[in-house]
This record gives C-alpha cells, structure tokens and sequence, in this order.
C-alpha cells in the first residue's frame, strides 16, 4: 500500500514538472537532447525521500573492544538503526573522446591513433600516454575499427554489483580489438565451456533503439561457431573447475528468478 | 629547527576487531581503539600527538563527507594538525607512508594514525558497487562493476601464462583461514568459530567469479584501529619494542587495466617477460601484461633499496599482504622478488610461505578471514607485526598464537584500484 502511494506521488510529480533544459547550457545548442526529458522523469523519483528515514529496528548485539570471546561473553546492548536512502543524478561529459560513444550509437567501433609514436588505443585516449610523446593530441585522429578481436583475458561471474546484479549470470572479459593495441572491457555472449584467451571474437551492437552510449552497448560473440577450446585452456582443462562454475551458475539463475522474475538462462535470452 | 632523517618507528598499535556488523557506529570504534592504543602505551597523552593523519577509504558507504573532522573531535584532538589520506585499498599504508615521511622531515615528532571503515551499512551488492567506483567508470565500471570480476579476469590472464592451478588458489584461501583461528580478534573466528578448514571446504564454496570461490576474497568489515609513530627521540617514552620503518616505497601502474598491453612507462621490464610456456599460443604482451602488478615490484624495489635488502626471501622474516584476492598473494610473491616470474606457485605448494617456513605470509589470515575493513585493514595487519617483532604474539594472541621465533624484519604491502597503486613498508627491530 505504501509502495503504490509512493509510485502515484511520482506520476504526479512527473506530470506537474515542465522543465526547461538547464541553465548551464545556455549558450551551447543540443545537437540531440534527450537529457531533458530524462532530468524531467527521473529527477522527482531519485530525489524523492532522500535522507527520509524509511524505517528502523533496533537490534541486541555486541560491543566492545578486546578478543571476539570478551564481546561476546558481555551483556548485549541495543543499538538503534535507521534506513536512509542516498542517490543523485549525474550529468557526466564524455569529453574529447565522445566520438567513441557517439559511435557506439551507430554500431561503429573507432580508436584513436597517436600521431607521433602511433599506437592505437581503444578504450579510445584524447592524449597519447607514452611519456615520449608528451600527451600529444589524438583526438582528433580517430581510425575506424573492425568489429572483431582476440579475448585477452575473462571471468564469469555469478555475483556482481547492484546495478548489473538482475543480468546475472554473465561472463565478461576484455578483448583486443583487430588493430588496437590496448584492450576494451566488454561483456561476453559465450558460453562458459567455449571461453578461452586468445578465442577470436566477433563484435555486436545491441539494436539501435536499446543502444544507450556505454560499452554495454556492445559484446562479444564467438567468431567460429561451436570452437572447441584448446587442450591448454585453463577452465575447460579441469572438469572439476566446470562443474564448480555449471553449479553456482545454475544457483544464480534461480536467485535472479526469484529476486527480479527475470529468466537469465541460455534458452530464454539465447547466450 | 626541524631535524631531518632521523629514524623512525612505529610504537603500538591499538585495535577494534573487525566485524560484519558492529552497533558502535564509526567514530565510537576508532575511540574503542584508541582507549586500547593507550593502554598499550599508558604514556601517551594528547599532549604528546603533534599531527593526526586518518585513513579512511569511502565517503559513499556511510553518506558522510569529512568524517575525518569527526573522528578528531571524537578523540578530543581537534586542535591538531591533521587530514585525510586516501588511495583506495592502498589508503592506511599510504597513512602510514605519509606520517613517515612528516616525522622523518622533522616538522613532527608523533602522529596518530587513525584508520576505520564501516562497509556494511548499505547492501552487499551496493557497497561493491562503492568500491568498484573507485575503478574508471567510463570504461571499466560498466562492465558489471564489480572488482571482483576484474581481479578473476587478472587471476585468469596470470594462470593461463603460467600454470598455477585453482587447487594453489584453494590452498593459499586455506593457510591463510586457518592463520585467521589463531587470531581472537578475527572476523572468520566471530563469524565461524575457530575450526580448521581443508581443501574440501574450498571446493565446496561457491564458484563467485571463476576461479575465485568465495573462500579466495575479501570480506565486507567494520572496524578501526589506531597506530602511534614517533620519532627516535621519542620512541622511548611509548614503548621499550620500538618497530623501525627502515624502508618504503610507493608505486603506481595504470588505471585501467586492460591499458597494461602498451604500458610504456614498464617498457623497462620487457626482459622480465622471457618465460611465457611454448603452449601458449596467444599475444604476447610484456610484464606486468594483465596478470601481475608492477605497481607493487617498482615500491619493494625502492623499499628493498632504503633498507639494503637485496634477497627478500632470505633477508624478511615474514610479510603480510594487501591481498584481497588469493591471486594477488600469489603474483605477489613473484612481483616482490619471493621467485622468479610465473614461479608463485611453487611457494605455496613448497610451503614456503606457510607458518614455520622461510618466510610466512598472511600469519594474520589477512583481507579475506581476518578482516577488512579498507582505512584500517593494514593497520592492524601492521599492529600484529608489531607484535611478532617484539616478541608479544602470544601474549596477545594467547598460547595458540602464531609467534614467528626471533623475527627481526618484516614487510607489509598496499594495494589499491586494480594494483593501479601500491606501497610497501619494511620493519625492523632492534
Ligand atoms: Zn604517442
């Protein structure tokens, strides 16, 4: 009941605020905004309640210095613990090397390529890191890249941070894009048994309406179907390491299920 | 007039144990601390602390800004010079690092070191998600956010090179959780009793991000702990068992990772590259590549080259890591000169690092059984050195204490971001 209260107070706040774009803006046109709009919905709801405090308990516990036996032969004490909540909405510039972004919108993969000792980078630098080159500009040397690289290294995960946490589970990796010389992070659609460093992989854009401007953006499919990892390949190799992974991945899935109602299994998203 | 390089030491060290929860909150647990550094040093009066440096990590965990200024009010030292030092996990060795180098420029003579963190006052996944934005958050963060993934990754890179195995990983989550039952202030004994574990327990944890199991990683912490240093003319009025910092050194390494493929300030290191195995038929980058951590061989260089150290393994009594992860201990003891590189493996499974060995590693059960909670994490690890090197392990540990016989030196590491920063400290005593 509390809840829909909250969710009705939101609509309302959304419908009753018209904003203008901001003010420190003012004298730069938007090429696109759909910042606006996005500060309009989604501002009422991370500001509303915050530092209101939502509830408590109060819980019987330990205290005290000393050794753990010390604390826990005392008598214990209540203490009093409040919920708050803390979120803000962040209005972050890509900087020089927004092109990167702006290409991931269109499904297009770029480096940037130092003029003077020509390393390309991608994760794209606007300014060369060897020291030699004295942070020469690059920004405003972007070279095309083909959708397709070599896993430099990997993990899968069955646990991850709150924001990623309803994707579980997910294998990730950083991979060096064909003619680049650093490695971009990026989540891998491959199946645990098929993963290996050095696989080669094939880049692909999320569609186009789904695409928002990070390298979520992005990931990474097996570029030969059904490969067979070989001999050497350090998770594959030990049978016990598979099951270990097979089993807590099967955990996960159920946990997502029951937490979000999400069904993450191969069958259901088709990775 | 300011005295110069003058010799330094570390006096004691007072402790709130680590925990998944405590109800004191922040600033009552450094003061739990501090009541106990004084009673390790009944000496010490406010009068005598020239400066306060505190070490805390995050200001999202417990949405306070400034809770140093808190902490010094609480203790009564708000009329002190002081502030706040902070590099992620390398934060309290940083502290330590910084203070030193105050009291060896003689502008100060005793500095309190503060150090605490509260990390369980937000969600599991959420307070992983504070940390994992101390990764780039334009380009690693959004990748899953969790750095966790990002040190298995590392992990992954390292054991396809050179060919340790998931079973050197479980043996290393082992030694060290079974040091964690000889330490009463640990969080696994709080949480788990003082039960050895075995290999079998390992295999039967839960894969987290493969390889590590949950065994292999860090614990969420809260706790806090208070470290005197002083300057020799000092030193004799806190304690008779003074701990000489005799080395340090800091390093630095990229802050993304996957950047370490052209990393041209270690062009240097590309001979250190030679003994990627034949099998291994993948690009070939050069050390650290995204496996080991040259933050951390660059800062024991230096600190080695302080203290006149030139064989670790044979001249360090016993070290204690910022490890979070047991991959991490292990390319440590390559990147600190234990081995040769690709050779960590071996120190596990030679017992070398094992109580009782040559050189003992993680008798503390460090990051991931005893504790961690990030501003005070290698503070304690550095108050019980102090209590190896002055010989006092079991009378604070009682008779099950781990006492290394006779240790004369010691060395701690720090480490923050994905060994984007690294620091390391060597001890000595008399
Ligand atoms: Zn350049």
């Amino acid at each position: 009941m509390e809840e829909e209260k909250g969710l009705t107070e939101i609509k309302l706040k959304v419908r009753s605020v018209k904003r203008e774009r901001e003010r420190k803006y003012r004298d730069y046109p938007a090429v696109v905004d759909n910042s606006t709009a996005a500060h309009d919905f989604w501002e009422p709801i991370v500001h509303l309640g915050l530092w209101d405090i939502k509830g408590h308990q109060i819980v019987k516990g330990p205290w005290g210095g000393g050794r753990v036996e010390q604390a826990k032969k005392r008598p214990p004490r209540e203490f009093m613990v409040i919920d708050r909540a803390s979120f803000a909405f962040y209005s972050h510039s890509y900087g020089l090397v927004s092109p990167f972004f702006q290409g991931l919108l269109e499904g297009k993969l770029m480096g940037t390529k130092c003029p003077k000792c020509g390393t390309v980078y991608c994760p794209p630098r606007a300014h060369c890191w060897n020291p030699e080159c004295k942070v020469a500009d690059c920004f405003d040397n972007w070279v095309d890249l083909p959708p397709a690289g070599v896993i430099h290294t990997f993990t899968v995960q069955c646990l991850a941070a709150a924001p990623f946490e309803h994707m579980l589970p997910f294998s990730m990796g950083w991979v060096q894009i064909d003619g680049a010389d650093t490695t971009l992070p990026m989540l891998l659609h491959i199946r645990p048994k098929e993963i290996f460093i050095g696989k080669k992989v094939n880049i692909e854009f999320m569609p186009k309406e789904s695409r928002k401007g990070d390298l979520m953006d992005l990931y990474a499919v097996a570029a030969v179907s059904d490969e067979k990892p070989p001999e050497w390949a350090c998770l594959q190799k030990d049978t016990k390491e598979m099951e270990s992974v097979e089993n807590s991945t099967k955990a996960t899935l159920e946990f997502i299920k029951n937490r979000y109602g999400i069904d993450n299994s191969p069958e259901a998203r088709g990775w | 007039m300011p005295k110069a390089n003058r010799r330094v030491a570390i006096c004691g060290g007072g402790i709130f144990r680590p925990d998944l929860w405590h109800g004191e909150n922040a600033e009552e647990g450094v003061a739990t601390a501090y009541q106990d550094l004084l009673r390790q040093c009944p000496n010490l009066e406010a009068d005598d602390i020239d400066a306060v440096m505190m070490s805390y990590f995050s200001d999202h965990l417990n949405q306070q800004l400034c809770m140093g200024w808190i902490i010094q009010d609480y203790l009564g030292l708000h009329n002190k010079p002081g502030y706040r030092v902070e590099s992620g996990g390398s934060t309290p060795l940083d502290a330590l690092i910084n203070a030193y180098y105050m009291i060896q420029s003689g502008f100060f003579d005793v500095i309190l070191i503060p150090g605490w963190e509260w990390m369980c006052e937000v969600d599991v996944a959420s307070t992983n998600e504070m940390i994992a934005s101390a990764a780039d958050t334009d380009w690693d963060f959004p990748v899953g956010g969790y750095y966790n993934a990002y040190y298995a990754a590392l992990e992954v890179r390292h054991m396809q090179l050179y060919g340790e195995t998931p079973e050197d990983l479980g043996k290393i989550a082992v030694k060290n959780h079974n040091n964690s039952t000889h330490i009463p202030f640990s969080q696994w004994v709080s949480q788990r009793g003082t039960a050895p574990i075995t290999l079998d327990d390992y295999w039967n944890s839960r894969t987290v991000c493969w390889p590590y199991r949950v065994l292999n990683n860090a614990v969420m912490s809260e706790g806090a702990c208070c470290i005197l240093m002083a300057a020799e003319e000092k030193v004799n009025r806190f304690t008779d068992t003074p701990m000489w910092i005799t080395g340090v050194g800091l390093g630095t390494d990229s802050m993304r990772p996957g950047d370490r493929t052209v990393d041209f300030v270690y062009a240097g290191f590309k001979d250190e590259a030679k003994i990627y195995p034949d099998f291994v038929k993948i690009p070939k980058t050069p050390y650290p590549d995204m496996a080991n951590f040259a933050s951390l061989h660059v800062a024991a260089k230096r600190a080695y080259a302080q203290a006149g150290i030139t064989n670790p393994l044979k001249e360090i009594d016993l070290m204690e890591f910022f490890a979070p992860y047991d991959g991490v201990e292990l390319c440590l003891y390559e990147d600190l000169g234990l081995c040769g590189r690709g050779e960590g493996k071996y120190m596990i499974r030679e017992g070398i690092v094992d109580y009782g060995g040559e050189c003992p590693v993680q008798l503390s059960g460090g990051l991931t059984a005893t504790g961690h909670p990030v501003g005070a994490t290698t503070l304690y690890y550095t108050t019980f050195l102090y209590w190896q090197l002055a010989g006092k392990v079991k009378e604070m540990c009682g008779p099950d204490g781990l006492q290394v016989p006779n240790a004369k030196r010691a060395l701690i590491t720090g480490h923050g971001g994905t060994g984007c920063q690294g620091g390391v400290i060597i001890f000595e005593r008399d």
